[in-house]
């Protein structure tokens, strides 16, 4: 039983950090129909600013969020006006390429700017506390409470600011946005700026539990669709549901299948992924809605 | 049906962007010297020796170390030495190298294209045993010689290749050394957590086999995959069956999730022996004093006394390496660089550029350098080298076995995490 119990405290944690990990890319995809193929490269940006922070400026990983979210907020919000708004309504292959494009240059970018060496954050509370004979990660905790922080903020914006609700306008009909006065494309930039510096401040949280590399992006990309495709678009429960899914069956087969548990863990996210696809292609929580037909 | 056609082609772009992270071949070419221009006519002679080498991918960072090897030894032979002699012509050598992805299809594709355009006369191996694996295959149908010092698994030799060579010791034995010395000092369990390709399979095949040898019983053994990104699953099991030997076999980055996942699981074995990470500087730098009492096998560390009359000793190889890149070699250097030594050694020793010559004078080749004994068997591995073993102490690493070549004494039992 207390191994069950490990098992699933583990995977909630572990969920937890997927689940904010993985809002960003939701959101862009169910606002502007963009599948952004640099994601993992943006959570590895937030991670290489967690670890330049801590290195050059002793600054905590999690109190360096207060400077990577407004940071990483301007990269994303000038990225989107510059470059991705030009492509916004053309043809799916066009952002894919775009944001392919991207992920292949930041990756490089950041092996000549830092090498490719492993780069680690070695905070002084990695450790362990016990609690109902149940071992927390004390830095995974952390964690997941900062991801459900986020959350909860991002869940806030959108449902009552202005802006919020222009973004949500602009994610159901872009025409009819448009007709009734919003800006699209400052409301574009502002989401991107939004979701890309969430992203960037999982990176940063993810940098003291394991190595940071210029290619560590593409496999979190790659998690990030399954959890999209789990949760459903743009959708703030369904992106935690689908992580803590996700988290929860990973640990559970890696904890529990002996030999090659973990290489099972992995393969499991692919599994259910074509299931989802097969048999619920709208998501589990149905909230993958067609996206605006103009852009096809 | 929109969604799903935009699913669907998300999914196919994910795979490629997966499959080729980074999709290039640039060409890293060190030219040789200007000494090779064509107005000066005695010196023309070029040998040209091709190599696949990881820039970026997984194997990045252990690619640079055998890039950089393999550069020590260019820079030495075209500068100091005044290129290879074969039968009294001197040769400068040209070395082609490409970057592979750490992808095992690229590697092939690279090598191919080094044999059949850029015609080169050898070849050097890539970093890590599955690229060498795939690479080998390819030299030995175009019948060219490989000469290698980053793949070390075993099963690279059992298919009955006549081109490939390897200077370093085989997988299998990695762990040896450590373990006998953990035995001796009463150690009597031992669990394992290997990668699941070529090279951590030798190395856990091997040091199930040693631990029975030495009378150590085996608690466990789990796989994981490549570019795995949390280990705690695995070290949870391990947890609750209380080994007091970890061996953790896989690559640089693994390294640092095993010692942070027994940090924070508050895993206590008495010794973590982990393959590659721990006789590297860097892992050090990164993990700082978690990395401490951490064991590590060593195919050649500067303080080993071995020397040759070309490097000099494997403390002067250090400082020469240290000159040039402006960080201290790790063993994937030095046996990189004495990958390229021994292709020399034998095409000097056959006074001839042909792939049959060349091959039976490193099948006769029986040299110290100073990176240890290069002596292959019928198979091509070297067979006569012994491994050695580090643990990290005060922030240094220090050799601790075998005997002749120890700097300090073992530290063990590790003390708990919350003790250190």
């Amino acid at each position: 039983m207390d191994q069950i119990l490990q098992a699933l405290a583990n995977g909630l944690l572990l969920g937890g950090f997927y689940a904010v990990m993985v809002l960003g890319f939701s959101v862009i995809w169910g606002v502007m129909g963009i599948i952004n193929l640099a994601h993992g490269e943006y959570l590895m940006i937030g991670a290489y600013l967690g670890w330049g922070l801590f290195r050059y400026f002793g600054m905590d990983p999690f109190a360096a969020l207060l400077l990577i979210l407004p940071l990483m907020f301007l990269f994303g919000y000038v990225l989107q006006y510059v470059l991705i708004n030009r492509i916004v309504e053309r043809p799916h292959l066009m952002s894919l390429l775009i944001t392919f494009g991207i992920s292949i240059a930041l990756a490089n970018l950041f092996k000549i700017l830092f090498t490719s060496d492993p780069r680690n954050v070695s905070v002084t509370y990695n450790g362990s506390v016990e609690l109902l004979g149940i071992t927390f990660p004390i830095v995974k905790s952390i964690i997941f409470g900062a991801a459900l922080l986020c959350m909860l903020g991002l869940h806030l914006f959108l449902q009552r600011s202005r802006m919020g609700k222009s973004i949500r306008a602009a994610a159901q009909n872009r025409t009819a946005a448009r007709i009734v006065g919003v800006d699209i494309n400052r409301t574009y930039a502002v989401t991107a700026g939004i979701c890309i510096a969430i992203t960037a401040a999982a990176g940063a949280m993810l940098s003291p539990t394991q190595a940071i590399f210029p290619f560590m992006g593409p496999p979190l990309t790659l998690k990030a669709y399954t959890i999209t495709a789990l949760g459903g678009l743009g959708r703030i429960p369904g992106a935690l549901m689908g992580g803590v899914v996700l988290g929860v069956t990973e640990t559970m087969v890696s904890r529990f299948v002996p030999g090659i548990g973990t290489n099972l863990g992995v393969a499991i996210s692919f599994v259910i992924l074509v299931l989802i696809l097969i048999l619920r292609p709208q998501g589990l929580l149905g909230g993958l809605r067609p996206v605006d037909p103009e852009a096809e | 049906m929109t969604h799903i056609r935009v699913l669907a082609l998300g999914l196919v772009a994910l795979i490629a962007l997966v499959g080729c992270s980074g999709i290039r071949a640039p060409v890293v070419q060190e030219d040789a010297p200007a000494a090779a221009s064509a107005d000066d006519p005695t010196s023309v002679n070029v040998i040209r020796i091709g190599a696949a080498v990881s820039e970026t991918g997984k194997y990045s960072r252990e690619g640079r170390d055998t890039r950089q090897g393999y550069g020590t030894w260019l820079e030495w032979v075209n500068n100091e030495y005044g290129g290879i002699d074969v039968a009294g012509k001197r040769y400068q050598v040209e070395l082609v190298m490409y970057d592979d992805e750490g992808d095992p299809d690229t590697v092939a594709r690279l090598v191919e294209q080094l044999i059949s355009e850029d015609r080169v006369d050898f070849l050097l191996g890539p970093y890590s045993s599955s690229l060498t694996q795939s690479a080998s295959a390819i030299s030995e149908k175009y019948d060219k010689i490989m000469v290698e010092g980053n793949g070390a698994s075993e099963s690279l030799f059992e298919r009955g290749f006549r081109n490939l060579f390897a200077v370093l010791t085989p997988a299998g034995n990695y762990t040896q050394s450590a373990l006998k010395m953990l035995a001796e000092q009463g150690a009597q369990s031992v669990v394992i957590a290997y990668e699941d390709t070529a090279f951590p399979t030798s190395v856990a095949e091997g040091a199930q086999r040693w631990a029975k040898a030495y009378g150590l019983e085996v608690l466990g053994v789990e796989t994981y995959p490549r570019d795995v990104a949390d280990v705690s699953g695995i070290m949870a099991k391990f947890k609750e069956v209380e080994p007091d030997i970890f061996v953790g076999g896989g690559h640089f980055n693994d390294a640092i999730l095993f010692i942070r996942a027994a940090k924070e699981l508050d895993f206590n074995p008495k010794a973590m022996v982990i393959t590659v990470g721990p006789s590297n500087p860097k892992l050090v730098q990164e993990v700082g004093a978690d990395a401490e009492y951490v064991i590590g096998p060593t195919q050649w560390e500067a303080s080993m006394g071995y020397e040759d009359e070309y490097f000099g000793t494997a403390a002067e190889y250090a400082a020469r390496y240290e000159a040039q890149w402006g960080e201290p070699p790790t063993y994937q250097a030095a046996e990189s660089t004495a990958t390229a030594l021994a292709l020399q050694l034998a095409i000097e020793a056959a006074g001839a550029l042909d792939t049959a010559s060349v091959r039976d004078a490193l099948r006769e080749m029986d040299v110290v350098t100073f990176y240890g004994p290069i002596n292959f068997d019928e198979t091509g591995k070297n067979a006569s080298k012994p491994m050695g073993a580090t643990q990290v102490q005060d922030g240094e690493i220090l050799v601790v076995a075998p005997g002749h070549a120890a700097v300090s004494d073992l530290r063990y039992p590790a003390p708990a995490w919350k003790d250190r």
